[in-house]
């Protein structure tokens, strides 16, 4: 499988394109250069053909929306929702199957400790980053899966090591991707075009 | 009670700016100069820049969003989604608890709901805007304000329209969208928006369908009316008749 995963210059990044190269090609991008051992292509996100160029030929898309080093709020809002809308819209017009967001179980930290908090129960972000993008950035993905364009799957990470969130994103992506959304039968096995799973401790 | 317009130079501007001009006095602001004579103050504003937009909000009690920016990706984004923080972040800055935000019908009921399929379509669904880059820049900008609303006292109205009309512009048997209001109609709003007691609301973040009764009912503007007290003219049913 061949494997687009962001923010590069992030260790979880990283270490996931460790994880995964033993068994897949993996390809890295990041808003700015980052020196890596992998494959690695430049990209703005941007609304023009290098995003296109970025995602023809991938299968899954690891996507993590996170901030560069020192980036202010409105910037990181900018990259949650517009690099986000820019790298999805190019992800489907090239046919790319799978899309893995990572976000952040601290959206969910605001329930009272003890409650026992699913995937099916409101996130609570608050109204500055990481909870905000992370929000945003689930947000502008999830229409994409709800016109059946691509297949979403939300890792919301909590407290957990990176084997666990490497192992998280291998059972995702091991999961056949529903894809020809626009053939989807909705009849039993049929899978949701848009999926979260909480992986790791929820913050309290 | 004094009103920062964002937007005021856009297509709708002019007809609030001079709605709300004889009872507020107004702080108007856009990208652009106005094309025409603006009551009260005008500054050039680009709502994406977050301390351009807080500056402007200083001494204001009310802030209403106009503006947008619809087909370049760019600028879409910084305008409908990043202005809509700034205005909320400035709103917070400024202690200002009213806010009225707007945008098309769309940044709840997506195209895939609202234009083949069903009827009686009210705002009080969860938005679905699909990825229709207008709806969907629109509807983060709601969003962003929904999650302020949730951890600070700051009301914000959200008023959806589809289209506007000039109704003596109105052409004989010319195709009509199913959500139509004049201009003047439509600036009316915002008068009820900035009077109304916060109180009154339902909750801080409201979304209003304002547009003309129209009898096929694809969409009801029922709530506007029930809790702005909205009276839409029967000055676009030429459309129809």
């Amino acid at each position: 499988m061949r494997i687009l995963i962001t923010s590069a210059s992030h260790d979880r990044s990283a270490a996931l394109a460790d994880h995964l190269a033993s068994h897949h090609e993996v390809r890295l991008t990041e808003r700015a250069h980052v020196e890596t051992e992998y494959e690695f292509v430049l990209s703005a996100l941007g609304h023009d053909r290098s995003t296109n160029l970025l995602t023809r030929g991938i299968d899954a898309i690891i996507h993590t929306a996170e901030p560069l080093p020192g980036e202010d709020v409105s910037s990181q809002l900018d990259a949650a929702t517009r690099g986000t809308y820019n790298l999805l819209m190019a992800a489907a017009e090239e046919g790319v199957r799978q899309v893995i967001l990572l976000g952040t179980l601290d959206l969910m930290a605001d329930y009272p400790a003890g409650y026992r908090v699913d995937e099916t129960w409101r996130p609570l972000p608050q109204t500055q980053p990481p909870t905000l993008t992370k929000h945003m950035a689930e947000q502008v993905s999830r229409e994409f899966a709800r016109e059946g364009s691509l297949d979403v799957r939300v890792l919301r990470l909590g407290e957990a090591s990176d084997a666990t969130v490497a192992d998280a994103v291998v059972d995702a992506l091991a999961q056949p991707a529903s894809l020809a959304a626009q053939h989807r039968s909705k009849e039993e096995g049929a899978r949701d075009p848009w999926l979260i799973t909480h992986v790791g401790e929820r913050p309290q | 009670m004094k009103v920062l317009i964002l937007g005021g130079a856009a297509m709708l501007g002019p007809y609030v700016a001079r709605e709300l001009a004889p009872n507020n006095n107004l702080r108007n602001t856009d990208i652009k100069p106005p094309e025409e004579d603006l009551p009260g103050e005008f500054f050039l504003l680009d709502a994406s820049d977050l301390d351009g937009v807080d500056a402007a909000a200083a001494c204001m009690d009310a802030i209403v969003n106009l503006s947008v920016l619809r087909r370049d990706r760019k600028t879409a984004w910084d305008v409908s989604t990043r202005g809509c923080y700034n205005m909320m972040q400035a709103a917070v800055t400024h202690g200002i608890d009213r806010v009225i935000n707007t945008g098309p019908h769309y940044t709840v009921a997506g195209r895939h709901i609202t234009e083949i399929l069903d009827f009686g379509i009210v705002p009080d669904i969860p938005p679905q805007p699909g990825t229709n880059l207008y709806a969907l820049t629109k509807a983060m900008g709601l969003e962003i304000c929904r999650v302020f609303t949730e951890h600070h006292d700051i009301s914000v109205q959200h008023y959806l329209f589809y289209n506007f009309k000039a109704p003596a512009a109105i052409q004989p048997g010319e195709r009509y969208a199913p959500y139509v209001i004049s201009w003047e109609n439509s600036a009316e709003a915002f008068t009820l928006g900035l009077d109304i007691d916060l109180d009154a609301l339902p909750s801080r973040n409201e979304v209003f369908y304002v547009f003309a009764d129209m009898p096929h009912g694809k969409f009801s503007n029922e709530k506007t009316k029930r809790i702005l007290g909205f009276k839409p003219r029967k000055d676009v049913e030429n459309l129809w008749k």
